[in-house]
């Protein structure tokens, strides 16, 4: 079927159905919303949780040509990794080279990252001690006697019991299972909705089919209008996010006055992922809803 | 061709029925009854071959039913209600398919028809509906061009033959009326235009005249035949006796889903 000809009768359909369209779009604004509201908690949830995890490690940086004379060897790296392997407090080391390093602050703070010529950061250990309450004694038995040779600095673990993490834990899986919950009772409200307005007009499908419309010709510009259907509906669901953050999350967050290291995932994610999906649930939505009445 | 045509058309027979409404002719019946002019020698354009329709569980619609008509016939199907009429109809647009035997139509088996194909067979099969069946948000010109556009007809082309084919109809001046601003008659001559836009060379009827009252009925009967004179076949389901006694075609009467009377030039009842 022509572009302009698909066009032209979805355009017009829409116009002829208004209640239904609005309808339509209203829900997938709906769904769409919260689906952003939940992710953007959800991954705030995660990241938090992720800080409390980072404050419970301990972290032996090494030695680079910055920052000591010389750069630590491997054998120095090593005796480092085998006296803490051998401590009864510690649970877990990981190594984490420069690269990595680099890596996860692109990811984290990518406007710190930008302009770097070369690598700055050191290769490291974390230290994951068997209890939360033990990061002290961690660190400290590293220091004693002395620095072991190689290693440019210790960072101690705050004191934060396991509990927050777990809470923090809980709390992203809790924000995970809401936002496949919400994806999954949404689409099925959007799919009703469609059904709904493709019901209303199975008389009109009738008389496509019996003047000789294929099946896509009838079926094409339903699913352009779900799929218009969604983009409206995901684009002011966008719009309202945008609003709710710009307007909202400061005046919490300023009585909060958490540390601003903690990140959702940031808002272009996210309203990808809400125009993707939106677009989606309304274009096969309504495509796959029209299937049962195509059947003439 | 001028409706005077037909009106001028003086039959011996049924003139005592009388035709109320048709105007200034008195008596005069509707229609000739002489054979019609078109060379009948193209083939035939219908064939039931013993098909039976049996819908699940063991209710059986059409039994062993067989008859074909020829090109250019105007032939009516009566019955009463539940006796095959609309199962047969349903069968000729291949919405079912049969239980046993075959239905053949312009020459194609629709048993071995594809799916696919099925859009193709309806654009060479016009249909008229007892409920007009119109798309009720588009204009009379719109839903006769909504079935050119379906088969991918040109703008230029949807321009010339909607006005001729609503001229045909004697619509002219309501191209632009939507369905509900229409009467029943009006809105079946739109629906008779729509079916007839792409020169079908089959056009069925399913009591295209259930729904009107006896003068309009006449009026579209009339059309009807014009169409028919012009050299398209139609099969047309009714319960108007009346008419069908007038006009003296060739009658099928199906009962209980049998062939019970196939007549040449048959009357509503067997005499």
């Amino acid at each position: 079927m022509r572009i302009k000809l698909l066009f032209s009768e979805s355009f017009r359909s829409l116009a002829a159905n208004v209640s239904t369209t609005v309808a339509a779009t209203m829900t997938v604004l709906i769904g769409m919303f919260l689906l952003g509201l939940f992710i953007a908690l959800g991954s705030w949830a995660q990241d938090f949780g992720e800080t409390q995890k980072e404050k419970l490690l301990v972290k032996v940086y090494f030695c680079t040509e910055d920052t000591c004379a010389k750069a630590a060897t491997p054998a120095q790296i090593n005796a480092v990794r085998q006296q803490l392997a051998s401590s009864r407090l510690v649970d877990e080391v990981t190594f984490v080279s420069k690269a990595e390093a680099l890596d996860r602050m692109r990811r984290q703070t990518p406007q710190l990252v930008e302009n770097l010529s070369s690598n700055p950061l050191p290769d490291a250990f974390e230290v994951k001690a068997r209890d939360g309450a033990d990061v002290k004694l961690v660190s400290a038995s590293l220091r004693q006697p002395t620095k072991p040779p190689g290693v440019e600095e210790i960072k101690d673990g705050d004191e934060v019991s396991d509990q927050v993490v777990n809470v923090a834990r809980v709390l992203t899986l809790a924000f995970l299972v809401a936002t496949i919950v919400l994806l999954v009772s949404s689409a099925l409200l959007i799919a009703n909705t469609i059904r709904l307005s493709i019901f209303s007009r199975r008389r009109e499908i009738e008389v496509m089919k019996l003047v000789g419309a294929t099946n896509w010709f009838v079926r094409g510009p339903f699913m352009l209008e779900g799929l218009i259907c969604g983009v409206v509906g995901s684009v002011i669901a966008i719009v309202m996010l945008l609003l709710a953050k710009e307007a909202a999350l400061p005046a919490i967050t300023n009585r909060l006055s958490t540390s601003s290291d903690i990140q959702a995932w940031p808002f272009v994610y996210v309203s990808a992922i809400i125009l993707v999906v939106g677009i989606t649930v309304g274009a096969v939505g309504s495509g796959l809803t029209i299937r049962r009445f195509l059947n003439v | 061709m001028q409706e005077s045509d037909v009106h001028t058309q003086v039959a011996p027979s049924d003139a005592s029925t009388g035709a109320n409404g048709v105007a200034g002719n008195g008596g005069d019946p509707l229609f000739e009854s002489v054979e019609q002019p078109i060379d009948p020698s193209s083939g035939t354009m219908i064939v039931f071959e013993r098909v039976t329709k049996i819908y699940e569980p063991n209710v059986s619609a059409l039994n062993d039913v067989s008859f074909a008509i020829d090109k250019g016939e105007f032939v009516f199907v009566v019955g009463a209600s539940g006796s095959g009429k609309s199962t047969m109809i349903r069968l000729l647009l291949k919405e079912l398919e049969p239980t046993s035997g075959r239905v053949v139509v312009g020459g194609r088996d629709l048993t071995r028809l594809k799916r696919s194909r099925v859009p193709l067979l309806r654009r060479n099969v016009g249909c008229v509906f007892q409920d007009f069946k119109l798309l009720p948000n588009r204009t009379a010109g719109g839903n006769i061009a909504y079935a050119l556009k379906v088969q991918g007809e040109s703008k230029a082309s949807i321009r010339r033959n909607v006005p001729e084919v609503l001229s045909l109809v004697g619509l002219s001046d309501k191209t632009g009326s939507l369905p509900e601003e229409l009467s029943g008659g009006e809105q079946q001559r739109v629906s008779i235009a729509r079916a007839v836009v792409n020169h079908p060379p089959l056009l069925i009827c399913d009591e295209p005249t259930g729904n009107l009252d006896p003068d309009t009925s006449v009026g579209i009967m009339q059309l009807l035949y014009r169409i028919n004179r012009a050299g398209t076949t139609i099969l047309m389901v009714t319960h108007d006796r009346e008419m069908v006694d007038k006009m003296r075609k060739r009658v099928i009467a199906l009962e209980d889903g049998r062939l019970a009377r196939d007549e040449r030039r048959g009357g509503y009842t067997s005499e």
